[in-house]
């Protein structure tokens, strides 16, 4: 039956049908030949949503999309320049920067894009061709997920059950997140001295860098007090998700008064439809993989793999390349759906630390976001920019082999991502 | 025919706009209130947060169908790319047609789900449960509103939100 049902999700996948009504699909052929009541359908889509966890993820967006609305990106981006504006690749580490304070708030790749996007691509494009300045942006948009707060985090951690918890991998996100920053900064310094960009930003000044942190210093206290209580275990995500939301209002109305009470049903309406398409996905692979635990797959094909290798390393591998070509055509939410609940039970049997595991899991995935194909971030930037794909793709591999070497530093040093977790008692 | 199909579903769309913010902000209130009773006032809100779930719930599937009008659910395109136009337009519609198939399912499981529960009463709300399914009704009648237009004119299909 789980055969029956991969085979129809990929066939309809490949025909370009939306990826959760393909789920949808395959689950209710499995469910007729499986002779099931057809209300386990309705049942099953209900039950995978009515899940108070999951509801972080429209909240972060709307912090996210209240943050924009509310133009304190500006002050972000002000802020930034100020203190890495002169060097070499000024602009792009201004974005880096930018997008490293913006991922500790929003948690969305996506989301970080459109606003990085909107937000710089103005300034970048006076200084650098619009591919470069594209790339630039995609690869801080990619830090989203990485730096906590991170809705694909929320959403392993919901897929793989009791094995590991949120905060945990928030934290374990913590120290790959700022190699990545620092490593894309030394990149966009490398090719901007190589390709002979001019300076562009004002000398360094620290009362131009004061100045500039009194206006933001609001905003960039945001991530301390949501990330520092959900990891603290003041709160839960869900409960840090609505504190982002309170506080990014109270910024927005009190102090960069910018958004207004007539601009709210858009930005509520914007995060929720946003948020419909990791819901979309869930409800409807629910099924899914009700059918899988019904056909026991993920016992059979740890049963199958064990005949393979009792490697724990070789294991590691083999779903890691899985993973990078998974990536390289699956959307990383429908992945993580679909691909959680079969391995994070496998790796367990391993004997690989589920937290371990789980943040290589979502790391590889995210990478899958700027990895052609089907890199959802090419596709996002060519639409705000309106710069061929391939041209984009042509700019970012620097940035997409870098974030390859940090998997690999992460697969050979497992305490730089659980080094933070355990000293914090996780 | 097509007109007035076209003219009821921008009135649905007027409505489901209000309901998704609306909902989104009760679902955001609840949740900000109890973090605030818990914390503050060191009390809890009995229904909260049965309540914010309900909210959430609806949010999610009210909000499926607009998905579909702004083509935010995503899919792999990589194969239908290479396609010639005229093939790229009949892929669209079989994809639609075999959406709104599926939707018609929901639909019919979703009124099952509806009357089974109906004589149910939710833990902590004197509220029938089948307020839970109610929204996977809704989210089926408008998603096939949007499909059905989809499929007579693919370049109805909006890509911003």
């Amino acid at each position: 039956m789980s055969l029956i049902a991969i085979v129809c999700f990929f066939v309809l996948a490949f025909l370009g049908m939306p990826l959760s009504f393909a789920l949808g699909l395959a689950s209710l052929i499995v469910l007729v030949l499986a002779d099931f009541e057809m209300v386990v359908l309705a049942q099953r889509m209900m039950y995978a949503v009515d899940n108070f966890p999951l509801m972080a993820i429209p909240l972060f967006i709307l912090a996210g999309e209240i943050m924009v609305k509310a133009e304190m990106m500006e002050r972000l981006v002000s802020f930034s320049n100020s203190l890495v504006g002169r060097v070499h690749g000024g602009l792009a580490h201004v974005t880096i920067l930018s997008g490293m304070i913006l991922a500790a708030v929003s948690g969305a790749a996506v989301a970080c894009a459109s606003a990085l996007g909107s937000a710089l691509i103005p300034s970048l494009q006076k200084h650098y061709p619009k591919p470069y300045s594209s790339a630039v942006i995609a690869a801080a948009a990619n830090l989203g997920p990485i730096i906590p707060p991170s809705n694909a985090m929320i959403v392993y951690a919901l897929m793989a059950g009791s094995s590991v918890s949120v905060g945990a991998l928030f934290i374990a996100g913590l120290i790959p997140g700022l190699i990545l920053t620092l490593g894309f900064m030394a990149i966009a310094s490398y090719i901007s001295w190589r390709r002979g960009y001019v300076l562009s930003g004002d000398p360094v000044s620290f009362p131009n860098v004061w100045y500039h942190f009194k206006r933001a210093g609001l905003i960039i206290s945001m991530p301390i007090v949501v990330v520092g209580g959900i990891v603290g275990g003041v709160f839960t995500a869900t409960e840090g998700a609505a504190i982002a939301v309170l506080y990014a209002s109270v910024i927005g109305f009190g102090v960069t008064r910018k958004i207004t009470v007539a601009d709210l049903p858009r930005v509520l309406f914007r995060s929720a439809v946003t948020a419909s398409m990791v819901g979309a996905l869930i409800a409807f692979a629910a099924t899914i993989t009700f059918v899988f635990t019904i056909d026991m797959v993920p016992l059979r094909l740890s049963q199958w793999i064990q005949t393979l290798t009792q490697d724990p390393m070789v294991f590691l591998v083999l779903v890691m390349l899985l993973l990078v070509l998974v990536g390289m055509v699956l959307e990383s939410n429908a992945a993580y759906i679909m691909l959680v609940p079969i391995f994070a039970p496998i790796a367990v049997t391993y004997g690989l630390d589920p937290l371990w595991f789980g943040f290589l899991f979502m790391f590889n995935l995210v990478i899958g976001m700027m990895t052609p194909p089907v890199g959802v971030l090419f596709f996002v930037m060519s639409g705000v920019t309106g710069e061929r794909i391939e041209r984009i793709i042509s700019e970012s591999w620097g940035y997409v082999g870098f974030q390859f070497a940090v998997l690999v530093l992460c697969v050979l040093f497992p305490s730089l991502v659980t080094w933070l977790p355990r000293q914090m008692g996780f | 025919m097509i007109s007035r199909l076209e003219q009821v579903t921008r009135g649905v769309d007027a409505m489901s706009y209000w309901a998704i913010a609306i909902t989104m902000l009760g679902m955001s209130a609840i949740v900000i209130a109890q973090v605030i009773t818990r914390y503050v006032f060191n009390s809890s809100i009995d229904s909260a947060d049965e309540l914010s779930r309900l909210f959430f719930v609806w949010v999610i599937f009210l909000s499926i169908p607009q998905g579909v009008k702004y083509a935010v659910h995503v899919g792999i395109d990589l194969l239908v790319t290479k396609c010639s136009d005229v093939r790229q337009a009949q892929l669209y519609r079989l994809t639609c047609a075999l959406s709104i198939f599926l939707m018609l399912v929901v639909l019919y499981s979703g009124t099952l789900a509806v009357m089974d529960k109906w004589v149910e009463l939710m833990p902590t709300l004197n509220m029938t449960a089948a307020v839970y399914y109610i929204p996977i009704l809704i989210c089926a009648v408008h998603s096939l509103l949007h499909l059905v237009l989809q499929w007579c004119n693919p370049a109805l299909r909006k890509v911003s939100l």
